[in-house]
């Protein structure tokens, strides 16, 4: 390597290490969503207007919210299958308190997001009180939920008649800006505090990257692992308010293979499916680099067979770019 | 550097011959729910005609399934940035799109609903204001199927008849399940409907669903699905079962895959829907409404019964429109 | 007053007793070596000793207090530290965060926003202990899974002895070593013994053994086989007693 370029090398690395280290962002995953962008803007006129970025927000805004909660959990070498099932079931749930039971219209962000933290909570307990491997028990939660949203729901069609307050917060646009995408920040905000910052965002990491350091170290791994499925529930019960909110219905067949989506959102942006690396903001990214491609190849009108290869090739890109990175790293 | 111009040259291209696109003609956007099953692909084909004949550009999309309902929202938002003059939709359900035609309202673009797939009352209790319904008349189609297996079996025939409905809350499936269902108690009260399931326009579903039915049935008389796809689901099933001689299966649509299994004497009959005829005439219609004229809304298109006769007689006039 | 008394502790793993009925005194300030086969039960009666292992049956009395409730994190506020065989450590996670892993330091952004890691504290606390022991490391900040073994293991260390412990166990320290970094281990266990720290080596290395401990335990099928004073034994003694040729 010639001076010229190892010193560009090293200011790259330098730059990855301020952007990991001071925003904890993959500097690869925003700089793949910047190509996009202008890519997309140079094919098609449309792309670059507010209403279409308003409209990529909003259409990011539910499978964000899952990506949340699928960091934290692969964080911490995790797996929740479970939380598109969820979505659904907390849906219903809301629908069902205020439009069957007909309680004040705060009842369904209630019901939604306790139906979704149950859930989880269940999850959680399972996990750590039992052998059963999370992805068992998570699978099994998937039915199980699916199965109970369409038991509430009347017939297993969906719940109609949400109160106006309800609707607003999916399809209302405070300042401008769609609420779904509101609700999705406030969410990321809260979530990348905890995880990049606090004491408890730390010890998931570690004990994503060792549970053997995590319990030597006296972090009580257990006690750990049932709140992250409890979180995990509750962003899924989030993201089921959301969307009901989005269709003004509790529908029960709502997320369905939602949960391998969120998947994918994390690991483009830098999560590693294995635990112990993991950021919020880098989701977020990911999420988006996902609602640009499906936006863009909509305005070019490509067929949406054609999306689905383009996201799973990107999918395999960057753990491929992740795994050079590694590799590299080592042998400096 | 050499790969960065020609990067260049291309994408300039590209974006050059998008803006051309965009040029003269009136763009009417086409949305539909996802282009798997062939009865879409022969309405697409209506449509590119009634855009021919009528002198407008179009742009067609789906969603990659007929269950995809956030992502069909997302779409129909996108459709919107390009302002097209018309926003013709098949929702997957009467809620999904409604945000989404609201803003269409808002922006003065009118809107058909294709295939009677969104419930008018829904549509008036949100107020979106749809143009016009365009579509086969659903519960019409379902008495044909009725009125076809009476006429197969005599109206004093008895015996067990299971309906196999479409997917749960969609209007369509669920006209076209009434619409056999009452037809049927009117004219044969002999045949009795022991079960009316949701099988979720999905092959294997109907077929489980069938299988479930005839072990609690075993003299079976008859089976009605409200799409092609299920009853050739309910087909398959029958056969396997060895009961292909006393079952009658009746499927709506009539898509080449229908068509195939009617000419090889397994699927008894379907109703088909004129699916390119509606694809046509939505074009056609609402090319009048942007010129200022007015549809009565429902609009219907005939549905035809095929049968093996029909298919191989050949005269029957609207076969020409069974794609 | 001992520092630790270890009382007729047995150990199930199902069917197999790895420990059965250990009895160890410790004294502060002394450097007890634990010598035994494969499969005697060495790690596992440390770790018993460090919270991450329960007893089944019998007491472990630390600085006169019952901590047989405790988890690893009361242990460690207690005193006991513990330097694994296998390190332990977070290997994505840097030097400073694997040091301060489960006690890091908090503050309040704008005195009142919930409580977050004081990075910058951690770094500054991390870089004096790394140097402290004298060790070369490229940087506390880059993922220590790219050190070299030596490097890790100095974190590992570092991590015992951040907080100030009364009592260090280090379960085969020198295994992967180098010469000069061996040398290095030995001189740090002494230093620890001056300074009144207590220690307990688990080693297969009986020079090791031999050269800087006070006393040798030899553990044999889940017992104490022999407690030798070890400028009172020579290594064959030592070894007829770990194959229980005596």
């Amino acid at each position: 390597m010639t001076s010229h370029a190892a010193s560009i090398a090293e200011r790259w690395r330098t730059l990855q290490f301020h952007f990991d280290t001071r925003l904890h962002l993959r500097l690869e995953s925003l700089i793949v969503l910047f190509i996009l962008v202008i890519a997309m803007s140079v094919l098609s006129p449309y792309f670059l207007s507010v209403s279409n970025i308003l409209n990529i927000l909003l259409a990011t805004s539910t499978i964000g919210i899952l990506a949340i909660g699928a960091t934290l959990i692969l964080s911490s070498n995790g797996l929740d299958l479970s939380v598109g099932s969820v979505l659904g079931f907390s849906g219903v749930a809301g629908a069902y308190l205020v439009a069957i039971v007909e309680l004040p219209w705060p009842f369904a962000i209630f019901g939604a997001l306790a139906a979704g933290a149950f859930a989880g909570s269940i999850n959680g307990f399972l996990i750590t009180r039992t052998r059963i491997p999370a992805f068992i028990v998570t699978l099994g939660m998937l039915g199980i939920a699916r199965g109970f949203g369409l038991i509430l729901a009347p017939n297993g069609g969906a719940i109609y008649g949400l109160p106006p307050e309800i609707v607003f917060l999916g399809q209302g646009r405070p300042l401008g800006i769609p609420a779904p995408v509101i609700i999705l920040a406030l969410a990321a905000v809260c979530a990348h505090y905890l995880l990049a910052y606090s004491r408890f965002g730390r010890h998931t990491l570690a004990m994503g990257d060792s549970e053997a350091a995590a319990r030597a170290t006296g972090i009580n791994v257990e006690r750990q692992r049932w709140i992250l499925y409890t979180l995990s529930g509750l962003t899924a019960g989030l993201a089921g308010l959301v969307f009901m909110a989005r269709v003004n219905a509790g529908d029960p067949t709502a997320g369905l293979n939602y949960e391998l989506t969120a998947i994918t959102a994390a690991i483009i942006g830098g999560t590693s499916l294995f635990g112990g690396k993991g950021s919020i903001l880098g989701t977020m990214v990911g999420a988006l680099i996902m609602g640009v491609l499906q936006n863009g190849l909509n305005l070019l009108a490509v067929p949406s067979f054609w999306q689905q290869v383009a996201i799973g090739m990107v999918l395999i890109l960057a753990v491929y770019i992740d795994q050079l990175q590694t590799s590299k790293e080592k042998k400096a | 550097m050499k790969l960065m111009k020609s990067l260049l040259v291309a994408s300039s291209l590209l974006a050059l011959s998008a803006t051309a696109q965009a040029a003269d003609k009136p763009l009417y956007g086409v949305l539909m729910k996802t282009l798997a099953n062939p009865f879409w692909g022969a309405m697409e084909q209506g449509v590119k005609a009634g855009a021919d004949a009528a002198g407008v550009e179009y742009y067609l999309q789906a969603v990659e399934s007929d269950q995809a309902a956030e992502p069909q929202l997302n779409t129909c938002n996108t459709m919107l940035e390009r302002k097209p003059a018309v926003m013709i939709t098949a929702a997957i359900n009467s809620n999904i799109l409604l945000p989404c035609l609201k803003r269409a309202n808002e922006m003065n673009i009118p809107v058909v609903d294709l295939d009677n797939n969104l419930d008018p009352e829904v549509t008036k209790a949100a107020g979106v204001n749809i143009a016009f319904h365009i579509g086969s008349d659903n519960m019409a189609a379902g008495a044909q199927g009725a009125e076809f297996l009476v006429s197969k079996i005599g109206k004093d025939a008895k015996g067990p008849v299971l309906v196999i409905e479409g997917l749960s809350g969609n209007i369509t499936g669920k006209k076209r399940a009434d619409g056999f269902a009452n037809k049927l108690k009117e004219l044969a009260p002999g045949l009795e409907v022991v079960a009316s399931l949701p099988g979720d326009w999905d092959r294997g579903k109907a077929a489980n669903i069938t299988n479930d039915i005839l072990t609690k049935h075993p003299d079976l008389v008859a089976i009605f699905a409200a799409n092609d796809g299920m009853a050739l689901g309910a087909v398959e099933t029958v056969f396997a079962a060895d009961k292909g001689a006393q079952v009658t299966i009746i499927g709506v649509d009539g898509n080449s895959d229908a068509v195939k299994s009617i000419k090889e004497g397994r699927l008894t009959a379907s109703v088909a829907q004129l699916p390119y005829l509606v694809g046509k005439q939505a074009v056609e219609s609402v090319k009048k409404v942007v010129e200022g004229g007015k549809v009565d809304s429902p609009v219907f298109v005939p549905t035809l019964v095929l049968t093996k006769d029909v298919i191989e007689g050949g005269k029957e006039p609207m076969m020409e429109f069974v794609k | 007053m001992s520092l630790l008394v270890v009382k007729g502790v047995t150990k199930r793993f199902g069917a197999v007793q790895v420990l059965n009925g250990v009895d160890l005194t410790v004294e502060s300030g002394t450097v007890t070596g634990l010598v035994g086969d494969n499969g005697a039960g060495k790690s596992t009666l440390m770790k018993t000793i460090t919270g991450l292992y329960a007893v089944d049956e019998g007491r472990v009395i630390f600085a006169d207090r019952d901590v047989i409730g405790q988890g690893p994190g009361a242990r460690r506020s207690l005193g006991i530290e513990m330097i694994y065989q296998d390190l332990a450590l977070a290997k994505q996670q840097d030097v400073a965060a694997n040091i301060f892993l489960g006690r890091e330091p908090l503050r309040r952004p704008f005195g009142f926003f919930p409580p977050i890691v004081d990075t910058a504290k951690m770094d500054i606390e991390a870089q004096k202990m790394i140097d402290r022991l004298g060790a070369r490391i490229p940087s506390i900040n880059r993922p220590v899974g790219l050190f070299s073994g030596g490097q890790q293991q100095t974190v590992a260390i570092a991590r015992a002895l951040t907080f100030n412990p009364k009592l260090v166990i280090m379960d085969e320290p020198t295994a992967a070593l180098a010469v000069r970094e061996v040398e290095s281990v030995l001189k740090l266990i002494r230093q620890l013994k001056a300074e009144g720290i207590a220690v307990i080596l688990i080693s297969h290395r009986l020079n090791d053994v031999m050269e800087v401990t006070d006393r040798i335990v030899v553990l044999r099928q889940g017992r104490i086989e022999a407690d030798l004073v070890t400028r009172k034994t020579q290594m064959k003694e030592v070894v007829e007693y770990i194959v229980g040729a005596h």
